[in-house]
């Protein structure tokens, strides 16, 4: 039955009837049909001069800004309030009962409380000139304000409310009873009054105990300055400290404040009782005044003083000389000033074990003044120089986070709370029972450690086969694991066994010791099969795949329920009798959506228990979580599962689910998921939907045709190619669960670049279905740039300078890696890898994962690499060709994909004489240059800076590839290849290196296929064979035609180039044909005339004739 | 206690070399802002790589909210890690608030440190009367009260910000290790470090220096890479990075790691 608020009003004072005022005006404002505490607490918050603010405020009890922490309680109140069902609008919402009964239980606490009624009483009186209130109805109780509001925050409601928003309302009612001594705002003070905590109601030294419910307090606001110079204090020598910085003299202060006021805490036994003297002020007074007789006085004090602490062994003196600058004068005072340093400098002696000086200076080159003038200070005055940086320090402690902040920290729920924590770092040990079973595993482990005596214990191997930066994330996540296993291992052992021990504390805790972590509710029988779990069971592949999906999905415990069934449906469908209560126990956890530890294939525990940034919402899983499982089941289980044809379709259709979310989640994930299943060179039916045409790989002759259908001047490379790709493929099926690092590995050796690549293109369409399966990089470009003018870099993304910025080429690669787990990776130049890259490759030819620079790794052993290097060394069977050759490879490389245009001139004499044969090829330089001049100028003001960049690229690349020259002996273009290298590569000092580390690489690679040099010679001349026939068909016998050499450059880069069969006929015979036709239509072609083809330097060709890369027309001039 | 605080602040030691190396990272990162410098380091430094205790590869409990409150707590956990992995003699390499630490460290173990590589440091970063520090107290509490209201939206405006240089993987690994500090944490450690003020000690530092500073850095001025030139008490010498941003490691790796190369030389 709720009562009327003029019924409520009377049991209360003016002050809490305004309240009670306000909160119906809330009510009404809503609609809502009653008044209850929470409208109270709403218009409370909002008054102006709200006490209940203050109150919140002062407790200064939360870790978080309580600007913030009110929004969230603002928050919280409004959204409460809005689940109030709302009526039909009321005059004045009744008073409800629950507020009616805050009010009648404030009115009965006042009453037993009569001291302190009393005193709020007179208090408001004064405060509050027409508070008649309590004369006039003294037969009533009349309720103040501040019990109301304590009885309101006595609803559960509204407790909640407050709960939800990170206060504890009993801190809030504390704060409430007792007033604030004084009402000043600066941090300093707060950390003067002892903050007020429920045992320190009892006040008291003993209450102190017990404030360790919260996080304890280091010294009752000690600020770290203080510990510091007490720090100094107690030294034997250089004991009196001067403070140096800006802040120096503040912390002084506050220093010598806290110690007149005895506080507890800043000088402990030793120091006790010690006396702060000032002759700060008599020091200012002579430098303004030039009196110094109440120095002399002072100093008198000092000595009795001292003299009497002396006597009875305790005490003693702070003396407190203020700011050093003030010592530093020149003339009569100087004279002053000496004399003080001096008298200070006989007392020090006298009573330096019961003296201290103490000041502060702004900078070092102040004191550094003062020092020269008196050499000696720092001995005399036995002085420390202690740096001050700060001076504001004690701000906001930690404390109870609001469940609407814990939103923000991710799993916060999940740590231990604060007062159950063992702090390394405050060196607090506590000793933790471990239980039978992980003690059992402890003590084997440190029997290991014991016996072999090395440093690497069963967690140090198995991270040993990680990457440094895997390695790192393992310490991030398996704080077990720890730090042990850095280099610096001698110096380590003795703390290993600790570590050893904790690491079985802590793993025991977790597991078993359910009460750390509130929420993981794990039974018994889920964290048995997780330990038992262990290497005995390692042969069983199944229970292994199922070990890794299960790591895989509690790596992931926010992922959206939807997709952990399905996971769990597929793993269920994996998982054998055998595994099924491990599986069912393992639902249980996922549904929990905890992580639990999981053992790795080497019998080491691994505990993925959730980090705060896990869940970074910006979706990049940072490195930390790649499980440290991954590829270690990669071949055995294929091959396990390739002769059963069933699990491997699901464990497909398994890796499907994995990739959808592989991109959203993390990219680790994404290489973990290729683990799961899928090789290479499994067979037909696994290898996935998109091979159109497939082929049996075992079949040499048949990789062997296709591959010498696309590269058919290659005849050895092709064989052995095939060869290599076709015994690899054997060996795989052959050894299961063998290790064969660096088997997927080809090396490409000689010239031919176009050649190689079109074998791994090949490769890649026989081997993946697709010639989309094929990662091309070129280690000896920095950053890979297409060249838009080039006809062999115009096939590169136009963009991909854009995606390169900032990256390594390491991690380029990564990503390219990541996006095409099957692919036949091309590393072209691979001896002009940069440091990052060579580390790379070094730890992918070992171990079979490919690193990122952030020690991401991807699983390489579903691709074929293939590192190409220009050089011929140590190969017999290449013969270099000392021919002057016209075309080096590295001229037609070069070629640029101009637009092409035809001149038309008449016959000069030594053409005539020369001329027999329809068509030459000349440096007709002078007239190229000439007629382009205009338009390359304005190609230059128009495209200046790409060109240049081009330009600038294209002088870069050609420095290099000069030193391949052919024509070269071996010898010669080994020196020349290690000098380009060093200038080359990156890092300058360490190019020496990798002379070293390209012969150890080459000597891991399985197979080393040499490449013959491509006859382009012989393509020239059939060039010119083709549009010298051309020619005559279309202008007659007559006419020559000129071509400028670089022009045929061009194309015969094309045609090497190009793929298609019969390209090139196609382009004389149309492109050309036509241009020579409408040619002899425009000039009337004679005999005499001289038809010259040129290039258009600077023009890029726009249109470009189908399957060749050349211009689709050609200027008419 | 060593062994704990070397567990829980993840220090690691890598690579094989006589000299000690240490590298310390910044406010709003965590040792792994230094994977793109260390591979071209190990093969000649045992570089000790730890987390300060504000990062958020740390866990937040670690962080005690009434000790970190001026920078020499940080200062003591170097020291004590250093003392803990046994190393007499360091080259060390700090960014940002570690190189205050360093700074600091140096002055109260001067032998331990062979040379000091300071990269975007600054004494103070508040503004003063003779002194440019870059930025202006109520800039400052501007900044703060953004942190506070919306931590999320705070990374994402500041770390491109901060970053400077248009690398978008750099951003977004800063915005990552900037996002996994516990907002509060975050708020706190940056309340620290702009309270704090290294001026008047840097005379005190006796340990050779390099500066190391970029051609545009959002939260340090060029000035004040000449302010520690004149004013720290060593040797010291400073080089400015073509490039901008306050995150070399992270943007120019290569071109930091020429520079660092050539500052360890010497």
């Amino acid at each position: 039955m709720p009562t009327s608020v003029t019924a409520a009003r009377q049991f209360l004072t003016e002050e809490a009837a305004r309240a009670l005022d306000e909160a119906v005006a809330v009510a009404r404002r809503r609609s809502h049909a009653q008044t209850t505490s929470l409208h109270a607490v709403s218009a409370l918050l909002s008054l102006p001069s709200s006490t209940l603010r203050d109150a919140c405020t002062r407790p200064h009890s939360s870790g978080y800004p309580s600007r913030l922490q009110f929004r969230a309680l603002e928050l919280s109140v409004g959204v409460s309030l809005d689940r109030l069902p709302s009526s039909k609008s009321v005059e004045d919402p009744p008073i409800s009962n629950s507020l009616m009964a805050a009010i009648k239980r404030s009115q009965a606490s006042q009453r037993r409380h009569p001291e302190s009624y009393h005193l709020q009483q007179l208090h408001s009186s004064n405060n509050n000139s027409n508070a008649t209130g309590c004369s006039q109805t003294q037969s009533i109780m009349k309720v103040e304000l501040k019990y109301f509001i304590l009885s309101i925050l006595d609803d559960p409601i509204v407790s909640r409310v407050f709960g939800e928003a990170g206060f504890r309302s009993c801190d809030i009612k504390l704060a409430l009873v007792r007033p604030p001594v004084t009402q000043v705002s600066s941090r300093f003070s707060r950390a003067h009054c002892p903050p007020i905590f429920l045992c320190n109601l009892t006040d008291s030294v003993s209450g102190r105990v017990g404030y360790n419910l919260m996080f304890p307090r280091q010294e009752d606001g000690v600020d770290e300055n203080c510990k510091r110079i007490r720090e100094v204090m107690v030294k034997k020598t250089g004991k009196s400290p001067l403070l140096v910085g800006v802040c120096a003299m503040e912390a002084l202060r506050a220093f010598t404040e806290s110690l007149t006021k005895g506080k507890y805490g800043i000088l402990d036994d030793d120091l006790s009782g010690l006396i702060v003297i000032s002759i700060e002020k008599e020091i200012n007074e002579f430098v303004n005044e030039g009196n110094d007789e109440k120095m002399g006085l002072k100093l008198k004090e000092v000595e009795a003083v001292l003299e009497k602490s002396n006597g009875s062994g305790q005490g003693g003196v702070v003396l407190h000389f203020g700011d050093l600058k003030r010592l530093i004068l020149d003339g009569v005072l100087a004279d002053f000033v000496t004399s003080l340093v001096l008298k200070l400098t006989g007392l020090m002696e006298v009573y330096g074990r019961r003296l201290w000086l103490v000041g502060a200076v702004d900078s070092v080159e102040i004191y550094r003044k003062f020092s020269d003038k008196f050499p000696s200070i720092e001995k005399d005055w036995d002085l420390h120089l202690l740096p001050i940086t700060s001076s504001k320090t004690s701000f906001d402690g930690a404390y109870p986070k609001s469940s609407l902040m814990r939103s923000f920290v991710p799993f916060g729920g999940l740590f231990p709370t604060p007062s159950d924590l063992r702090s390394p770092i405050s060196g607090r040990n506590q000793s933790i029972p471990r239980c039978n079973l992980c003690n059992e595993k402890y003590e084997q482990e440190l029997d290991a450690v014991m016996k072999s005596g090395s440093t690497v214990s069963v967690a140090d191997q198995y991270s040993e086969n990680l990457p440094s930066w895997l390695r790192m994330a393992a310490v991030d996540t398996s704080k077990g694991e720890g730090v042990a296993k850095t280099n610096a291992g001698e110096s380590m052992l003795s703390a290993k066994v600790l570590g050893l021990q904790k690491k079985w504390n802590d793993i025991c805790q977790r597991l078993h010791c359910t009460p750390t972590f509130p929420k993981l509710d794990i039974n018994p029988s889920v964290s048995h099969v997780s330990i038992v779990d262990d290497p005995q069971f390692s042969t069983d592949k199944k229970q292994r795949r199922g070990d890794d999906l299960s790591i895989n999905e509690s790596l992931f415990p926010k992922q959206s329920p939807s997709r952990q069934v399905h996971m769990q449906q597929n793993f269920l469908q994996k998982s054998t009798a055998s595994i099924s209560c491990t599986s069912k126990g393992r639902n249980m956890n996922f549904l929990s959506g905890l992580s639990l530890a999981q053992q790795t294939d080497k019998g080491v525990s691994c505990f993925h228990y959730p980090q705060q940034s896990l869940s970074s919402s910006s979706g990049c899983t940072p490195s930390s979580f790649v499980p440290p499982v991954t590829t270690d089941l990669k071949l055995g289980t294929i091959y396990a599962s390739t002769s059963q044809g069933s699990i491997t379709a699901k464990s497909l259709n398994h890796k499907e689910n994995l990739r959808h979310f592989s991109g959203s989640v993390s990219a680790d994930f994404d290489a973990n998921s290729e683990t799961t299943s899928h090789q290479f060179a499994q067979s037909p039916a696994c290898s996935g939907p998109t091979s159109g045409e497939q082929f049996d790989l075992g079949d040499y002759k048949s990789i062997r045709k296709v591959l010498a259908e696309k590269v058919g001047w290659q005849d050895d490379a092709v064989s052995s190619v095939s060869q290599a790709v076709s015994q690899l493929k054997h060996r795989y099926q052959s050894s299961r669960g063998m290790n064969c690092k660096g088997d997927n590995w080809l090396t490409f050796f000689g010239p031919d670049r176009v050649g190689k690549k079109r074998i791994a293109s090949a490769l890649a369409e026989v081997l993946f279905g697709s010639r989309e399966c094929l990662v091309s990089v070129d280690l000896s470009s920095q950053a890979k740039v297409g060249q838009s003018n080039s006809i062999f870099e115009c096939e590169e993304l136009n963009g991909y300078d854009v995606m390169s910025r900032g990256k390594t080429v390491s991690d380029l690669i990564a990503e390219q890696l990541r996006k095409k787990p099957y692919s036949v990776v091309f590393l072209e130049n691979v001896d002009k890898a940069d440091y990052g890259v060579q580390n790379s490759l070094d730890l992918a030819i070992r171990t079979g994962k490919f690193p990122d620079s952030c020690g991401r790794e991807i699983s390489i052993n579903n691709m074929v690499i293939i590192t190409t290097s220009a050089m011929t060394k140590g190969n017999i069977n290449v013969f270099c060709e000392k021919k002057d050759t016209k075309f080096p490879e590295e001229r037609i490389l070069g070629a640029k994909n101009w637009q092409m245009q035809i001149l038309v001139g008449s016959v000069s004499d030594d053409v005539c004489k020369r001329k027999d044969t329809g068509v030459w090829v000349t440096a007709i330089k002078e007239a190229s240059t000439s007629v382009s001049a205009n338009k390359r100028k304005l190609v230059d003001t128009a495209e200046s800076s790409e060109l240049e960049k081009a330009e600038a690229q294209e002088r870069e690349h050609k420095l290099p590839r000069s030193c391949l020259d052919l024509n070269f002996p071996v010898e010669e273009e080994d020196e020349g290849d290690t000098d380009t290298r060093s200038g080359q590569s990156k890092s300058e000092s360490l190019s020496e290196s990798s002379e070293s580390w390209l012969a150890e690489f080459f000597r891991q690679v399985y197979k080393k296929i040499h490449f013959n040099p491509f006859d382009f010679e012989g393509l020239a001349d059939k060039i010119v064979k083709e549009i010298s026939t051309q020619c005559e068909r279309t202008v007659g016998t007559g006419v020559v035609l000129e071509m400028d050499e670089e022009v045929m450059v061009q194309i015969v880069a094309a045609a090497w180039f190009s793929e298609k069969k019969g390209a090139l006929e196609d382009w004389v015979s149309k492109v050309l044909g036509r241009s020579l036709a409408e040619a002899g239509h425009k000039y009337e072609l004679t005999p005499q005339s001289v038809v010259k083809l040129v290039a258009c330097e600077g023009v890029v060709v726009k249109e470009q004739a189908p399957g060749i890369r050349l211009p689709a027309e050609i200027n008419l001039k | 206690m060593g062994y704990n605080l070397l567990e829980a602040l993840n220090v690691r030691v890598v690579g094989s070399g006589d000299r000690y190396l240490v590298l310390a990272h910044g406010f709003g990162t965590d040792q792994s802002v230094w994977q793109r410098i260390l591979p071209l380091f190990t093969p000649s430094f045992r570089i000790i790589l730890y987390d300060l205790v504000c990062a958020g590869s740390v866990n937040p409990d670690h962080f005690d909210f009434t000790r970190y409150t001026t920078l020499d707590p940080y200062v003591d956990d170097l020291l004590n890690i250093l003392q803990a992995l046994g190393v007499e003699r360091c080259a060390y390499v700090g960014h940002s608030v570690s190189a205050m630490i360093g700074i600091l460290a140096s002055i109260r173990r001067p032998q331990l440190f062979s040379k000091l590589i300071l990269i975007g440091a600054s004494p103070r970063f508040l503004n003063d009367e003779d002194y440019h520090g870059g930025f202006e107290e109520g800039e400052i509490e501007k900044v703060f009260s953004a942190m506070e209201a919306n931590y999320e939206a705070w990374v994402n405006g500041f770390a491109p910000l901060a970053v400077g240089a248009d690398v978008p993987t750099a951003v977004r690994e800063f915005s990552r290790t900037l996002f996994n500090m516990r907002p509060d944490i975050s708020l706190f450690v940056s309340r620290t470090v702009f309270n704090s003020d290294l001026r008047g000690v840097l005379g005190l530092v006796r340990v050779p220096c390099c500066v190391i500073q970029t051609a545009r850095d959002v939260s340090v001025p060029a000035s004040v890479a000449e302010y520690l030139r004149t004013h720290l008490g060593g040797r010291t010498t400073v080089e400015i990075l073509r490039t901008e941003g306050h995150l070399p490691h992270l943007t120019a790796p290569a071109l930091l790691a020429q520079v660092l190369r050539r500052a360890l030389a010497r």
